[in-house]
This record gives structure tokens, C-alpha cells and sequence, in this order.
């Protein structure tokens, strides 16, 4: 009986329907007994069950309010070219979002396997509305109607009191999974509207803060919908208007949550570096630079900073990211383990460079031959086990009373880790090289048994290095992370000041380093900044 | 891939919403007061509205001043479902204004009340009469003698 249901008669009666509500909304002395009254009347109709009539007449009042509110008018410029402007009247947007304000408040669906608030249902409707229209209209589609109605139900639905957490915690999961559905890469033509929609203070703020962060998670999974949209666009640097736009209202958003949430930042840091594109490294920057708000970073131009004597360098960072899922999904966790468990006589290493690259029709999509999320899922799951290695080695010297070394890390009784490092340095091609040391530095944060980890691997890295051009991706990969405007991570500026300062590392003599006026320039005035000179 | 169309298609998009960006007021409260004839003025003038507005500590300073009722009362009735608003509501109450939801007007003892039950007080009350009529008048504060208050029209909570 869709037929029936969709018939001229029944989208007469919700024209119908819509039209007495608009009037109820426009009376000066409207009243909530008023609205009542108006909802209970639909309720006798029969509409609000929560079934498929409950379904078409929200959706036929959705598309008449969306119709009602875009006024186009024909602008006639001279020389006779027509121009469509678009006007936008409020009021059929702002009285159907009340309506079903109105009717969430007043009543839920009782009956069947319905149960529940009738909100997911009308949310899912809304969807089905905007994708049907933006695939009709395609470049003329106007997300404008959809942005306001939205924001009208955030402002009505969701609550920023804290003795409501729970309830209102369904409310923003409800519109997380639709902004999840409505994503840029799937309605490209609403992307500005729904960067606007994630990061509203009605939203973005009341997902994370309270409920216990369960809220996290969901918002984590809208910011990286938002970076893989961006990703190819950034990665090729062709910032056309539209996309600097984007980009611009990418790194507030940003800003606002390092500012705000740098706990998420520093929790998901791991999940984001896999989806910004190495090119982006203010953006990548701006992740890692997060710490937790109860910590004091002590400054790291301090002369004789010994970062091993901090207390919190023995801690792990939290991390909610899932770290060997890359690993997992190419069945290469056990392999790992295995290797690292006996790794004489494996093949593990030499299969390795094969197993780090995309097939060619993948490598053609991502723009890379290598599997990125891979290669940073590896590095880190091998560094965390090797630290994990490193404490329970140092547990056992201290309770045996052996010697207790607080200066030197020594990698060499996790011989084994260490070894996969140097060997991936050594054997990948500059490009894998770059994507290797990349995930390191991503590594480099705020002070933790991690950045403590990885940034004496990459000094390590760069005093055994036979070749020079090893030394001198080394240092590109510190460099380039500091030559842009701030912020930059604490641990990547302790690292890069113990490379130029310590002799051990016989910087200054590399030819890289004067190998052109301008790069030799820049090596000085980067040591100024950090605090050590040329020697 | 999660994408469901290419990126020369995203792009072509991406470009059309360009030239749809939601406007800032497309995410306020509709205002009841629109200006219809708004103007230029000279760059020398604050061009928009002083952030100072949205201060509290602001709306307490106006409304420690008894002159500056009337300033209160126009927040509250010329700048509707705006913070302003609310915090105008806050600072009438303070100086013992009541609010009327029947009426929609503030009322404020002008004597002690001659009579007070559960339900309701009657006595001598000053209001603020905000209809303006043609003729220039209203907009002022009254006394209403021998007025019965009912408890059940006084507005007791300001939600936000």
C-alpha cells in the first residue's frame, strides 16, 4: 500500500497538517497546551506509531518545510545573464523543527519492536531526504535548510546541564551517527555545513565533555571522516579556494579541541596520523603537540635538561587508538610476535619491504607505494613491546640490587627491536625511509616512556648510519617538523637539540649541513631558536 | 574506500557548496526585530555589537542602577530569546520584579501586599506598562491599586 500512502490524498492531508501547525507556531499567544493539543490530534491520527506511515509523514513534512523555506528568485543582471540566488526564510524550517521538538518531548513509540524514541527514526528519515536531494540537484543542491534545521534540534534536543548525561548522551550519539552517514565524502556538496554542524558548541563540546567519554570515540570517528575527505586534496598541495577553505576551518576546529580536549588529541593522536597525508605537517603538529592539561612541560631549551631524571618519562601515554589493527587485518601480529620472540633465523625482516607495499591499483588511489597505516601500526606496536621489555628488565635489576642506570637507555638488551629498526632504515628505498621515520617522529610527544623510547631510537638511528643520505633524511624529517610556524611537539624539539647539541652526533661536519647557503642559514637560525648553537 | 563518488566529482561539489556557505544566521534564533532599512554608517562607528552586551557583570552594573530599569526592560521585551534577554530577566528579578506570565508584564510590591494566601496577594503594585501607544504613550511604570497576584501566573524559574 505504498501507493496508497504516497497518494496525492495523503500528501494533501500532511500539507494540510503542516500548514495548521505553521499557524499554532505564528499565533503571538502560542502555548505549549497548544502544542500539546496539536500532537495529541496526530497521535489519534494515527502518525506517530513509529511505523512506515509515522516514516512518510515525516518525510513529506521534511521535503514541503525544506521547499517552503528556499525562495529562489531570478536576479537579471545586465547584459542579460540570470543569475539564481537562493534566499532563505526561516520560519517553515524553524516551525517543523519545533514540531518535532515537541513530539520527542511529548511522546515515544510504545508499541512493537519500535520501542524507543522516535528521534533515530526521524534522524534517518532527514538522511534519506538529503541524499535523495543532493543526488537530484547534484551543484544546485542547498544545504542551507538542513544546517539550520540541525542546529534548531541540537539547540532543542541536546542539553549542556550535567544531570541529564545520560539521556542526553543518546541524543548525541543519534547525531553523530547521522553527521557519521552525512559525511563529506558521501554529500560532498554539504561539506561546509557539516564541518559547521561536528564542530558547533550545541555538539562538539557536549559530546566531550561529561558522559564519561563516551562520547569520544564518535566524535574521533567524524574528525577522521573529515581528514580522509580532505586527504587527496592535501596531499597533491592544489589548494583551490573551496579546499583552503576547508582547510582553514579544519585547523580551527583543531585549535579549539587542542585548546579545549588536548587529552582526545593526545588519546586518537595515532588514528590521525594515519589519515593526514605527511605533507600536512602544521596540521599533524598540532595532534602531537597536545599533553595532558595536569602536566608541566619543563622547557626544552633548559641547558643540561636531562629528560631521563623526569618522573613522568617512565609512564606509557594513553592510547585509544587501536595500534596492531593494520597489523591484524594483514594477518602480520603473529609473525611479529613470533619474530620478536626468536628472531634468529627468521625471515621476518627480509619479507618484510614486500609486505610494506600497496598492490598497484591501491598504491594508484592512496598516492603512495607504501601501506602507511601499516608501517606506523608496526613501529609503534614493536616500540611498545620493546618498552614494556625495557621496564620489566630494569623491575628485575633493581630488585636483584644489580646496578641501577637512570642515564642510559640500553637498547641492547632489547636487541631485537633495535635490530628491526636499523635494518629498516638500511634497506627501504628513500621513500619507504621517509614514511618509516615519519611514524617514528609521530612518536615524539609530550614527556612519556614513548617519545623517551622512540627519540633515543632515531638519535640511534642516526650516529650508526653508514650512509650520510641516512643522516640526512634523519634530520629532514626533524627539521621540516620546525621550520613551520608553531606549535611543535615537546619531544621533537627535545630530540632535535640533542642531535645538533651532543658531539657524540658530530652534526655540524655533515656536508648536508652546508651544502647550500640557504640550507646552511637555516640550520643556524633553527639552532638559535632551539637554544644551541653551530659548534 | 568510504567514498562513494571520485574525487574530480567531490571537488565539483565541493566548489557548489562554496557558493552555499551556511550563513551566520543561519544558525541564530530567529529575531522578532529585523531592522527595514538597514544603512551604512561611517567606519568610524563601532560597526558591531560591543561583546560587553553578553557580559554578566555588565547586566549587574545596569541593574544596580535604578536608572537604568528602562534599559532592562527594553532588553527584555526588544531582544527576545537572546542572552541579552535572560540576563535583563536576571537583574529584574534581583531588584524584586515579578514576572506576570498571564499579563506579560513585571509587577514590583509598592507596599507591603494587604492580603496574602497559598494561592495568591492583593495589594498596591507598581508595573512597567510596555504598550506604547500612537499617541506616544505607555512605556512607563504604573501603580495598580487593590491588584490580585495569583501565584500560579508568576514566572519562578528562568531556564536558558
Amino acid at each position: 500500500d505504498a501507493t496508497v500512502a504516497d497518494s496525492v490524498a495523503f500528501q494533501d492531508q500532511v500539507a494540510h497538517l503542516f500548514s495548521e501547525w505553521c499557524q499554532i507556531c505564528d499565533h503571538p499567544n502560542a502555548s505549549d497546551a497548544a502544542y500539546s493539543r496539536y500532537v495529541m490530534q496526530l497521535q489519534h491520527i494515527g502518525l506517530l506509531k513509529g511505523d512506515e506511515f509515522t516514516e512518510r509523514f515525516f518525510r513529506i513534512l521534511t521535503e514541503l518545510a525544506v521547499a517552503h523555506s528556499v525562495v529562489s528568485e531570478q536576479i537579471n543582471a545586465p547584459g542579460g545573464l540570470s543569475q539564481q540566488s537562493s534566499h532563505i526564510s526561516y520560519f517553515p524550517i524553524d516551525s517543523y523543527s519545533k514540531l518535532v521538538s515537541v513530539v520527542i518531548k511529548n511522546c515515544s513509540v510504545e508499541i512493537g519492536p519500535n520501542k524507543g524514541s522516535l528521534l533515530p527514526k526521524i534522524l534517518s528519515v532527514t538522511i534519506r531526504v538529503i541524499q535523495k536531494d543532493a543526488e537530484e540537484k547534484k551543484a544546485s543542491f542547498n544545504p542551507r535548510p538542513y544546517f539550520r534545521l540541525f542546529i534548531n534540534w541540537l539547540n532543542d534536543l541536546s542539553t549542556s546541564e550535567l544531570h541529564h548525561d545520560g539521556a542526553n548522551f543518546q541524543v548525541l550519539a543519534a547525531f553523530a551517527n547521522a553527521f557519521h552517514v552525512l559525511q563529506p565524502s558521501r554529500i560532498p556538496s554539504m561539506s561546509f555545513a557539516w564541518l559547521e554542524l561536528v564542530s558547533h558548541r550545541t555538539f562538539m563540546a557536549r559530546l566531550l565533555t561529561g558522559n564519561s567519554q563516551k562520547g569520544w570515540p564518535f566524535f574521533q570517528r567524524l574528525l577522521i571522516d573529515l581528514f580522509k575527505f580532505m586527504e587527496p586534496y592535501l596531499r597533491t598541495a592544489d589548494l583551490l579556494e573551496p579546499v583552503h577553505l576547508m582547510y582553514k576551518g579544519t585547523m580551527r576546529v583543531l585549535l579549539v579541541l587542542l585548546h579545549d580536549f588536548p587529552e582526545f588529541l593526545c588519546d586518537y593522536h595515532f588514528s590521525f596520523c594515519d589519515v593526514i597525508p605527511s605533507s600536512c605537517i602544521q596540521m599533524r603538529n598540532v595532534i602531537l603537540s597536545a599533553f595532558p592539561r595536569n602536566m608541566r612541560l619543563p622547557d626544552p631549551s633548559t641547558p643540561n635538561l636531562k629528560i631521563d631524571l623526569l618522573a613522568e618519562i617512565s609512564l606509557p601515554p594513553r592510547i585509544m587508538s587501536d595500534v596492531d589493527g593494520a597489523l591484524k587485518l594483514k594477518h602480520m601480529k603473529v609473525d611479529v610476535d613470533e619474530y620478536l620472540k626468536r628472531p634468529e633465523g627468521s625471515s621476518f625482516l627480509n619479507d618484510l619491504k614486500q609486505k610494506l607495499l600497496l598492490p598497484q591499483n591501491e598504491a594508484n588511489v592512496a598516492g603512495t607505494r607504501y601501506n602507511v597505516p601499516l608501517m606506523n601500526s608496526l613501529v609503534l606496536y614493536i616500540g611498545i613491546q620493546a618498552v614494556q621489555q625495557l621496564q620489566a628488565n630494569k623491575a628485575n635489576a633493581s630488585a636483584s640490587a644489580q646496578q641501577i642506570n637512570h642515564n642510559t637507555m640500553d637498547i641492547f638488551q632489547i636487541e631485537t627491536a633495535t635490530e628491526f629498526f636499523r635494518y629498516l632504515v638500511t634497506n627501504l628505498d628513500t621513500e619507504g625511509r621517509y614514511l618509516f621515520l615519519n611514524a617514528i617522529a609521530n612518536q615524539l610527544r609530550y614527556p612519556n616512556s614513548h617519545t623517551h623510547y622512540f627519540s633515543f631510537i632515531i638519535l640511534y638511528l642516526f650516529a650508526e648510519a653508514a650512509q650520510e643520505h641516512i643522516q640526512e633524511q634523519v634530520t629532514r624529517v626533524l627539521l621540516e617538523r620546525l621550520i613551520v610556524n608553531r606549535p611543535h611537539p615537546w619531544g621533537l624539539l627535545i630530540t632535535f637539540i640533542e642531535l645538533i647539541k651532543n658531539p657524540r652526533y658530530n652534526f655540524w661536519n655533515r656536508a648536508f649541513t652546508h651544502c647550500a647557503p640557504e640550507i646552511k642559514q637555516l640550520f643556524e637560525s633553527v639552532a638559535k631558536s632551539c637554544g644551541g648553537g653551530a659548534g | 574506500v568510504v567514498s562513494g563518488h571520485d574525487h574530480l566529482y567531490n571537488l565539483q561539489m565541493l566548489e557548489a557548496a562554496y557558493h552555499r556557505l551556511p550563513q551566520p544566521k543561519d544558525s541564530e534564533r530567529a529575531k522578532t526585530y529585523i531592522p527595514r532599512h538597514p544603512s551604512v554608517t561611517p567606519a568610524s562607528y563601532p560597526q558591531i555589537q560591543a561583546p560587553i552586551v553578553t557580559n554578566p557583570a555588565f547586566w549587574e552594573r545596569l541593574g544596580s542602577d535604578t536608572l537604568s530599569t528602562d534599559m532592562l526592560f527594553f532588553a527584555f521585551y526588544y531582544q527576545q530569546n537572546s542572552y541579552q534577554q535572560y540576563l535583563a530577566a536576571k537583574e529584574l528579578k534581583k531588584q524584586s520584579w515579578r514576572f506576570h506570565r498571564k499579563y506579560n508584564t513585571w509587577f514590583q510590591r509598592h507596599v507591603e501586599p494587604q492580603v496574602t494566601t497559598d494561592e495568591y496577594e492583593r495589594g498596591s503594585y507598581v508595573y512597567f506598562d510596555f504598550h506604547l501607544a500612537d499617541d506616544g504613550n505607555g512605556w512607563c511604570q504604573r501603580i495598580k491599586n487593590d491588584f490580585t497576584f495569583e501565584y500560579n501566573f508568576l514566572e519562578d524559574e528562568l531556564s536558558v
